[in-house]
């Protein structure tokens, strides 16, 4: 069954970017890519536990005459067809919310900023509010299309890290890119990471040997990130926690985001596998 | 503390919240009183100046500037979004809106725009319980009673009513009347007032002497119903009116907003009465001090609902109640002083009785929600000589104003959008159910070319009736196999081997889209006799939409609807 992208697209040279790469995450994924183009500055996504509320930055509405056409001009090109979705509901008459039944969702790394912000290390605050309550991942790409020949999981050995592993390897699967999957260990054994592989049902996988596992027992995490392939998809877990704590106590995903210029997955605490 | 309150009882987990729900909403709601009380004694003292006319203008225009460019509000006046909120979004609202529509409305009514505080104090309140109710990670229909607790104690505390924080909620905004909401949210309300009591002192704001009513005073009450209805009638279409014209108007919006000011200030200058909430015109009115003529009294009456339609159509934050009270009471001073004229033998009950009366008819005619306007009244003025008289009223002044605005102040915008649901109803089940919700994925797809054996062998492993066929090149959806288009080959192998998919296959199959509702979806099963239909997005096939599902998840619906 064909699964689905939502794609907010922003009519500037920077949003021709992103949505290239999300034809071509849909292409490769054969996912049905579907495409929001927005008609006021801010839009409402209802998740289970909160709204979030998007304040686009001005970008997103220039030039609105010519977004249709630009949107189908690249879907087009990507051997796609163009699909767009209109809200129906509208929580005040200048409101709309945008519906969050979809399997993937992309964002740029900010979406309420201004695009001279999109930089490494920097994820917007509405970006982190998705990834914290959307029940699909997030496709973060890079800021200018690239394409990618493999798929890395970063595997902690957590829950979280055994979605973004059953994620990864799904679309590994489906796109026929050999997989990779990173761990750096925090003084547990390797058998501690096998045996959270196949707690999570990833036996399969291990056995028939196919991923190659970068495995980590020593080293500074940020150098170790080197060895991940630089036109590889990162697939990776996140706790969801809001920038104030990411900055002050870190997380992984900080870390890589900081230190990886490649195309990610971020796969959110409440993503339903 | 998630912990103590998740081993509570679902009912006692209700009223522990709405007890913090009441004290927060009515905290807010003191704030908005405070700061509207010290913002505008200290613009009072600039107001005999020439240059007072601007005030209401760059009041709106602040207000506007603050909502759309400080704090990102783009929501419409408050109340609707409430009702939207509970009618179709479990009770999320935003938290910033917990806050925004205070400031936006202090600096709209503070200077003198002609608005209320009571639609800002509702969105407050009720978003204060969303969120607190989104804190104790409640279920939808949970949070649904926590948005109304917040509202009925905004209500509650702003007006010193805690009967009418209830009958407010439960009438014009939750719809329903059902013991599990009726309980947490009288909690809220008593509590808030009490809050409000604490820190402002318990007052009535309005309170009238005693009355001698006589039988031509309650015949007279139907002709005050229906003039009551008339001006509600006339100011709900004036706001529309008004409001079409202004967004029409090229500009941003806080210029529109200044433009609706600065025709409200001007105004001000001649009739200074329609200034601000206006609750001096109706202290004057129960006191029985109002000396102008009839003629002045309805000057004053229609500069007022204009100078509410400018303040509010334009952009202004705030609400209705306090200028339909302040319309509704020059609404009977008029008429009270066209019986005197007319029948100037008759010793009527006086300018305050019909002035209460007015009020009641008008804001149950705008309101279109007669307990409430009842209510208020009688716990604003502490007049409960006058129940009878006042329900007379409102109820025929409802019943008028429905006969030509099918819909609330509050509802009309929902009702233009299709976004009004009434709870408990087969719509409000429906719409709480979504197609991917219904959507079965576990479908077998099968490709044209596929001998009919290979297909038996797939019906064989299946337990369905319905097999979508694709294009295996392009992926698009070409038809449907269904069980019954195969059942006569079944037995014959030699059939089998010869006859491909795409000869048994149904290429005109009825389809649906993930954008459709699913009332559409029943219409397309009633025409078709369908049992599933396939789901199809650009060609795509993503799904089958079955009968069985959607009636299994309907019956779910029901039953939290029952519990709740």
């Amino acid at each position: 069954m064909k699964k689905q992208l939502l794609h907010v697209f922003r009519n500037t040279p920077f949003g021709r970017e992103v949505l290239m790469q999300s034809v071509y995450f849909c292409r490769k994924t054969d996912t049905l890519l579907r495409v929001y183009i927005p008609r006021y500055r801010q839009f409402l996504m209802y998740f289970q536990y909160e709204i979030a509320t998007i304040d686009l930055d001005k970008s997103f509405l220039r030039d609105p005459d010519t977004a249709r056409e630009h949107a189908e001009q690249i879907i087009l090109a990507g051997g796609l067809k163009p699909s767009f979705i209109t809200p129906k509901r509208h929580t005040a008459s200048t409101l709309p919310d945008v519906p969050v039944d979809f399997d993937y969702m992309t964002c740029p790394r900010s979406i309420s900023d201004l695009s001279t912000k999109i930089s490494l290390g920097h994820l917007g605050p509405k970006v982190r509010v998705i990834i914290r309550n959307a029940h699909f991942p997030v496709l973060i790409p890079t800021p200018v299309y690239k394409e990618w020949k493999s798929v890395t999981v970063f595997f902690g050995g957590s829950h979280n890290a055994r979605k973004a592993m059953k994620v990864g390897a799904e679309l590994a699967a489906i796109t026929g890119l050999p997989m990779y999957v990173f761990t750096q260990a925090e003084d547990r054994p390797r058998q501690y990471y096998e045996h959270s592989l196949l707690e999570g049902g990833f036996g399969d996988l291990l056995e028939e040997r196919r991923f190659e596992w970068l495995f980590f027992e020593k080293g500074d995490f940020k150098i170790n990130l080197y060895h991940v392939p630089h036109d590889s998809l990162v697939v990776v877990g996140a706790y969801g926690h809001g920038v104030i704590k990411e900055v002050l106590f870190g997380s992984v995903l900080e870390e890589i985001q900081t230190v990886l210029p490649n195309n990610m997955v971020i796969v959110g605490p409440e993503v339903q596998i | 503390m998630h912990r103590y309150l998740y081993k509570l009882n679902e009912r006692f987990q209700l009223i522990c919240i709405a007890v913090v729900v009441g004290i927060f909403a009515a905290l807010a709601s003191v704030a908005l009183n405070r700061g509207l009380v010290q913002v505008s004694e200290w613009l009072g003292h600039f107001r005999g100046n020439w240059y007072a006319f601007v005030f209401p203008a760059v009041g709106a225009a602040l207000s506007s500037i603050f909502l759309h460019h400080v704090v990102k509000d783009y929501g419409g006046h408050g109340v609707p979004e409430v009702i939207y909120s509970i009618s179709r979004r479990g009770g999320l609202l935003r938290l910033r809106s917990s806050y925004s529509r205070l400031v936006a409305c202090l600096l709209t009514i503070a200077s003198g725009g002609s608005a209320g505080p009571e639609a800002p104090v509702v969105i407050s309140g009720a978003s204060i319980g969303s969120n607190i109710g989104t804190f104790f990670r409640l279920k939808d229909r949970q949070r649904i009673v926590t948005v109304e607790c917040g509202a009925a104690a905004a209500i509650a505390a702003i007006f010193n009513a805690p009967v009418t924080g209830i009958v407010f909620t439960l009438e014009a905004i939750a719809g329903e009347w059902s013991p599990t909401h009726l309980i947490p949210v009288s909690i809220a309300s008593v509590v808030a007032t009490e809050v409000s009591r604490i820190l402002q002192g318990n007052q009535i704001p309005f309170e009238s002497r005693l009355f001698h009513i006589s039988n031509w005073d309650m015949a007279a009450c139907i002709g005050l119903a229906v003039l009551s209805a008339l001006v509600s009638i006339s100011l709900m279409r004036m706001l529309r009116r008004f409001s079409g014209r202004f967004k029409s108007l090229p500009g941003l919006p806080w210029m529109r907003a200044a433009m609706g000011g600065t025709l409200v200030g001007l105004m001000g200058l001649v009739l200074p009465h329609v200034l601000g909430e206006g609750y001096e015109v109706i202290r004057t009115i129960i006191e029985e001090e109002f000396s102008s003529g009839m003629l002045l009294a309805g000057v004053v009456l229609t500069a007022k609902m204009a100078a509410t339609a400018l303040t509010i159509g334009s952009g202004g934050s705030g609400g209705l109640f306090a200028p339909c009270l302040v319309i509704g009471s020059l609404t009977g001073l008029f008429f009270h002083q066209v019986l005197d004229t007319a029948m100037p033998a008759i010793d009527w009950a006086g300018q305050s009785y019909f002035g209460l009366l007015g009020m009641a008819g008008v804001i149950s005619g705008v309101l279109q929600a007669p307990m409430t306007g009842v209510f208020l009244v009688v716990e604003i003025t502490g007049s409960y000589q006058v129940l009878l008289s006042v329900v007379l009223v409102a109820v025929i002044s409802v019943t008028v104003s429905q006969f030509f605005e099918p819909s609330s102040v509050y509802h009309q915008e929902l009702v233009a959008r299709g976004e009004l649901v009434k709870p408990r109803t087969d719509r409000h089940i429906l719409s709480n159910l979504n197609m991917m919700e219904v959507l079965e994925t576990d479908c077998h797809i099968v490709r044209p070319t596929m001998r009919l054996k290979e297909l038996v062998d797939i019906v064989r492993r299946s337990h369905r009736n319905y097999f979508p066929v694709e294009d295996p090149e392009s992926g698009d959806f070409l038809g449907m196999v269904h069980l019954d288009d195969i059942r006569s080959y079944l037995f014959d192998p030699y059939l089998q081997d010869t006859v491909l998919v795409e000869q048994v296959m149904e290429s005109n199959v009825e389809t649906v889209s993930l954008d459709d509702d699913l009332e559409r979806v029943f219409e397309i099963f009633d025409r078709t006799g369908a049992w599933s239909l396939p789901v199809v997005q650009d060609g795509k096939f993503l799904g089958l939409i079955s009968k069985a599902t959607i009636l299994d998840h309907y019956r779910k619906e029901l039953l939290v609807n029952e519990e709740s």
